[in-house]
């Protein structure tokens, strides 16, 4: 279907270059496009070369927006790995969902995040309803692709601890598909409290997708996608 | 004058008594500019609206006089990397605001365009420099026709010409006056009336305006304050224009009285154009980059057509902008 031009003006229009960085209405111009592209293209030799990263059920990969992708999480590694093996013409449309407070809070990390990493910012302490409603917003109507780690921090033991709603808020009722993700061997990579990645391999695993436009967007709703989410991960790490 | 010393030279910076003199003049109004702000918000007991908004101004203006004033002391070098820099943040503004940012390859091709004419201006090469307009325009032209998407081919192709005729084809003359021995009184003569006619109409539209000048595309411009600008400008330009221009062909009233006019009435028609554009989108500032102003857009849009005009004027009148300079310094040939 082809589409005929419309004046359409950046969603962040308006907004100070400091809080653009912040803003989950957050744009790509041309800059950010050649920098994304040449920092994931780095990050997947980089994958490839030093951790020797192999992908189970490639199959799976979205091919296109919109699709959340969820997956365990106890290394800064995990993002790399889960956003590397994308599409490369979706790299402006993928967000990796980031601790605001952690990347966003000083203007030097969150340039580094917004640009390279091309991260979109939820603040933990206050991840009310309304910040959520404001990322599900932008994934449904924007029709953009998330990768989210619904445990809401990285694992300090490397298991994997118990899903937070906040995923079925995004989710429930839309046509967003869910996909399940396993990654093996970060933790032992890059533990939480590793300076630098030890050359260990790493494992990605991909699961079928998971259809939320059957559930309800309240509570019931949210929990079943964030158990059956949580189930699909489960089973991916059983298997190898 | 030697090549590098017109490049690098900072040593030269204010050689010129024109270039002492606008430096001296801007440097004097932005010391006493925070006691006139103090006594005229006292003495009207102001809305702290107001009061804050002259504030975020003047804190701008000391930021964007440095800006421009720099660059053109330090050398011909830094001129034409400060406008190729300008012209490159007033296109993402206008990609951002039309959304022509989202046509990635279209953005490039602008890019590119602005990119090459201040090479050429740098190079001083003026027939690459006059070539490249006619020639980028074709590549925009033909640029995405591998897309195979011709749905709204028009409006795009048309919104990238208008951004790369502005913002690189327009704008990229003044880095050409760069290539000029006497480039910096130039230049500096140049921002000074156009920023001046801004703030003239502003000031005579506030004192003396009663007629809407053109009510549909900017509320807030009078006929009244436009008329002031025009007579102001113009005999600041004239005067100006005497000292930078003395012993040389422009200097003669008529021609410098035509120079005036020109920056004054081309530089609101800038303004104008910009907000056509701004109204037409349904935004009021293209950006919030400098606080007080909105986007850099917002603050050079006169200068955009004023660059131009006046050096085709310039061209004409004298026996060439960059008389007698090395050309094609980088290129040879």
């Amino acid at each position: 279907m082809m589409e005929a031009w419309k004046y359409d003006k950046a969603a962040d229009i308006g907004l100070a270059p400091g809080e653009r960085v912040k803003s989950v209405r957050r744009e790509s111009g041309l800059v950010a496009t050649v920098v994304h592209r040449v920092w994931w293209a780095f990050v997947r030799a980089y994958l490839r070369l030093w951790h020797r990263v192999r992908i189970e059920g490639r199959e799976n990969l979205p091919l296109d927006v919109p699709f959340v992708i969820v997956a365990n999480h106890s290394s800064h590694l995990d993002v790399l790995v889960l956003a590397a093996f994308l599409p490369g013409r979706l790299r402006d449309r993928v967000f990796p969902i980031a601790a605001g407070d952690v990347f966003f809070s000083r203007l030097s990390v969150g340039w580094f995040a917004a640009l390279c990493l091309n991260a979109l910012p939820i603040w933990r302490k206050k991840a009310g309803a309304h910040a959520l409603a404001d990322l599900r917003e932008r994934l449904v109507e924007d029709r953009c692709g998330y990768v989210l780690f619904p445990e809401g921090s990285r694992a300090r033991d490397g298991k994997l601890a118990d899903f937070k709603p906040g995923l079925g808020m995004l989710v429930a009722g839309t046509n967003v598909p869910v996909i399940p993700c396993h990654l093996q061997g970060a933790f032992e990579a890059m533990p939480p409290h590793a300076m630098f990645p030890r050359p260990r391999k790493l494992v990605l695993r991909v699961g079928k997708p998971l259809d939320c436009s059957q559930l309800s967007n309240d509570r019931a709703g949210w929990m079943g996608i964030t158990q059956s989410a949580r189930a699909s991960v489960v089973e991916l790490s059983t298997q190898s | 004058m030697n090549t590098m010393d017109r490049l690098f030279g900072w040593r030269h910076a204010l050689d010129n008594p024109v270039s002492l003199g606008v430096v001296c003049a801007v440097a004097g109004v932005l010391l006493i500019s925070p006691l006139l702000i103090l006594v005229i918000t006292r003495a009207t007991s102001a809305k702290p609206e107001f009061r804050k908004e002259l504030w975020d101004r003047y804190k701008s203006w000391l930021v964007i006089a440095p800006a421009i004033a720099v660059p053109i002391l330090a050398g011909a070098a830094w001129t034409i990397a400060a406008v190729t820099i300008l012209g490159l943040l007033c296109y993402a503004e206008f990609a951002r605001a039309t959304g022509l940012f989202r046509e990635k390859l279209l953005s490039a091709l602008v890019v590119l365009g602005i990119l090459a004419m201040n090479f050429a201006a740098l190079d001083n090469w003026y027939a690459l420099f006059m070539a490249l307009f006619p020639l980028t325009i074709g590549l925009i032209v033909v640029g995405t026709l591998a897309k195979d998407k011709p749905a709204g081919y028009i409006q795009r192709v048309a919104l990238a010409i208008l951004g790369f005729a502005l913002f690189g084809g327009a704008l990229a003359h003044l880095s050409f006056f760069a290539n000029d021995a006497n480039y910096r009184p130039i230049l500096l003569m140049l921002f000074l009336c156009v920023e001046l006619n801004d703030i003239f109409a502003f000031c005579v539209g506030k004192t003396l305006g009663k007629h809407k000048l053109a009510p549909n595309t900017s509320p807030g411009k009078t006929i009244e304050g436009s008329i002031g600008a025009l007579v102001l400008t113009t005999a600041l330009a004239t005067a100006l224009g005497h000292f930078v221009f003395e012993g040389t062909a422009f200097d003669s009233w008529p021609l410098l009285i035509l120079l005036g006019v020109l920056i004054s009435v081309v530089g609101q028609l800038g303004d104008l154009t910009l907000s056509s554009i701004k109204r037409d989108l349904g935004i009021k500032d293209m950006a919030a980059t400098i606080p007080g102003h909105g986007g850099v857009l917002d603050r050079f849009n006169s200068m955009l057509l004023v660059a131009p005009a006046v050096f085709h004027l310039a061209h004409y009148v004298l026996p060439a902008v960059g008389h007698g300079q090395a050309q094609r310094i980088i290129t040879g040939g």
